[in-house]
């Protein structure tokens, strides 16, 4: 099967602000048609990253190739293909939500053609017709997340960075914007995506870059992700029983650090072999083994950013 | 340089548009500030003050009217304030409050365009205001309060917007530096006002150090060459001081500017 072109390749990006190390490093790749999925705790260089993707900042080092072509020969030819959805709403609050998606598309050259349909269309998609004479302020959370997508599509860009798309929604107008998503990869756009929601990152994502002080930590298939960095079990068990006292000292020989601790409980991501030895070397113990999530993967990298 | 030819370029057109936009929208509201502040100046000083002197006041080696003095001057002071304030709290909002800064740098809108679209904006904003205030000096030239060559407006015009160009990038170095819409009060009560008194708008500078002063603001060769223009003296010295300065503002604020709104809106 011919490979689908890299839309988007950065390669080596790296950026310093106010004098600290941001972004080490980092590579990452997103293809048309698929849901690129940017991951790491708080402080990981996700934002900066992100930001350096679609113009807001300079990389220090590094190249962004769209369609194989560097970015920086003709960064407004490359922001042309780009739409950015921020994680802070940013409509323009003097306006309609119509004149918005209008406004929007006066920021792009060439023009965006026939632009009155290209509204009305948008405003259809994304069920805002009802709204469309309203200020953007008078909608509720869920409608302005989708005002803030219809912008971003308005010029019909081939690449879409969400950042954060659906923090703060509830959980129904979060599904939409999911569905939303779906259909935008569906119709063939790149989509760069960053979220706290594992499980929005999980059913979303077709890759993960996983980032932790500012370097990619990990990077495939959801599943292949958790595989490498994680194992393929997790074992949950309450640290208060008398033979738990000896886990975290065959943690220790085994080589696997110390337990995630969650709400009390202690998280040990295991592989097969070593769930079967922690198995025979604590058989009167009760625990929990499921299968590993991006939450626990989360927790890691928060708990301990430089595990990997 | 790129920073500077950033003005000539459409994005920058296409803030502008954008401004102009949303002052069409409110064009009812935005328009009585130019019409109702002369009439209320030339009442409080022109009437009110000018009654106190009415041998009117000497102005290089000639007896001029009070009224006739101040009226230029009036055109300057508004030049000034206009750009400064639309440039201070006007851009502030939007930079700080609206975001639509923000929303404007996820096109291919580029942060130079954003700080030459607002100072486009105060100064068109600005001349328009002018060009409103000339009327109302226009109406009170019929009326007989005045007697200015008011055949020269044409050539302040220009004159007008290119000052309020500079006045406006004064306005956003601000925007740029003060932490909230509150510390306003400092560049305005420590810059701006201060400006405007040693200026010569409203009233002749007589003290040598206040002179002296005003020989490096640029509010101050405005309302000199603007009444050396309405009241057919000429005016050539103010002309190139004005030209000086307001070259020298727009070649260091504008990267200025940029520079210090660039760490402070993308934290570069």
């Amino acid at each position: 099967m011919a490979r689908m072109p890299a839309l988007l390749e950065a390669v080596g990006l790296v950026k310093r602000l106010g004098g600290r190390l941001v972004v080490d490093g980092v590579d990452l790749v997103c293809h048309a048609g698929q849901v690129l999925g940017l991951l790491g705790p708080n402080g990981a260089g996700k934002t900066t990253t992100l930001r350096m993707l679609y113009g807001f900042l300079t990389a220090d080092a590094g190249v962004i190739r769209f369609d194989g072509a560097d970015v920086a020969r003709d960064v407004g030819s490359f922001k042309r293909q780009l739409g950015v959805c921020t994680q802070e709403d940013t409509f323009d609050g003097d306006f309609t939500v119509r004149e918005n998606l209008t406004i929007a598309a006066s920021y792009f050259r060439p023009r965006p053609e026939h632009v009155p349909h290209r509204v009305d269309e948008l405003l259809e998609r994304f069920s805002l017709t009802t709204y469309a004479g309203d200020k953007p302020e008078a909608l509720s959370g869920g409608f302005r997340r989708r005002l803030m997508i219809a912008r971003a599509l308005v010029h019909r860009p081939r690449l879409l960075f969400l950042d954060e798309p659906t923090t703060g929604l509830d959980p129904q107008a979060r599904v939409a914007v999911w569905d939303l998503v779906n259909g935008l990869r569906a119709a063939g756009l790149g989509i760069v995506l960053t979220t706290h929601y594992m499980d929005e990152a999980e059913r979303l994502s077709d890759v993960l870059t996983v980032l932790a002080q500012g370097k990619v930590v990990a990077h495939g298939t959801p599943k292949s992700v958790l595989g490498d960095m994680l194992g393929e079990h997790v074992v949950v068990l309450e640290p208060d029983s008398v033979s738990a006292a000896a886990v975290g000292p065959w943690l220790e020989t085994h080589g696997l650090g110390q337990p995630l601790a969650v709400l009390g409980a202690w998280h040990l991501p295991l592989s097969a072999e070593q769930l079967a030895d922690f198995a025979r070397a604590f058989p009167a113990l009760r625990y929990e083994v499921r299968p590993p999530n991006l939450d626990d993967l989360f927790l890691k990298l928060a708990l301990a950013p430089c595990a990997s | 340089m790129r920073q500077l030819t950033a003005a000539f370029e459409w994005q920058s057109r296409a803030v502008v548009g954008r401004h102009l936009r949303v002052y069409l929208k409110n064009w009812h509201t935005s328009f009585l500030p130019p019409v109702l502040e002369p009439i209320t100046l030339l009442l409080a000083f022109g009437l009110g003050l000018g009654a106190y002197m009415a041998r009117g006041i000497e102005w290089h080696g000639r007896d001029v009217g009070y009224m006739d003095y101040v009226a230029p001057g009036m055109l300057a002071y508004a030049t000034f304030m206009t750009a400064v304030f639309q440039s201070l709290f006007g851009a502030f909002i939007r930079m700080r409050y609206q975001r639509t800064w923000e929303g404007q740098l996820t096109t291919q809108i580029d942060l130079r365009h954003v700080v030459w679209g607002e100072i486009l904006w105060a100064a068109l904003l600005t001349t328009s205001y002018v060009a409103i205030v000339s009327l109302v000096l226009s109406a009170c030239q019929a009326l007989g309060l005045i007697h200015l060559d008011l055949g020269v407006l044409p050539v302040v015009i220009p004159i007008v917007f290119v000052s309020a160009c500079a006045f406006s990038a004064l306005g956003l170095c601000f925007t740029a530096l003060v932490p909230t819409i509150d510390h306003m009060n400092l560049p305005i009560f420590l810059v701006v006002l201060p400006m405007g008194f040693v200026s010569a708008t409203y009233f002749p500078l007589g003290h040598p150090v206040m002179a002296a002063i005003s020989t490096v603001n640029p509010l101050y060769h405005l309302a000199e060459a603007v009444r050396g223009l309405l009241l057919g003296a000429g005016g050539g010295v103010h002309f190139a001081g004005l030209a000086i300065l307001v070259s020298a503002m727009l070649a260091v604020l504008v990267p200025l500017d940029m520079r210090l709104l660039r760490k402070r809106v993308l934290g570069d």
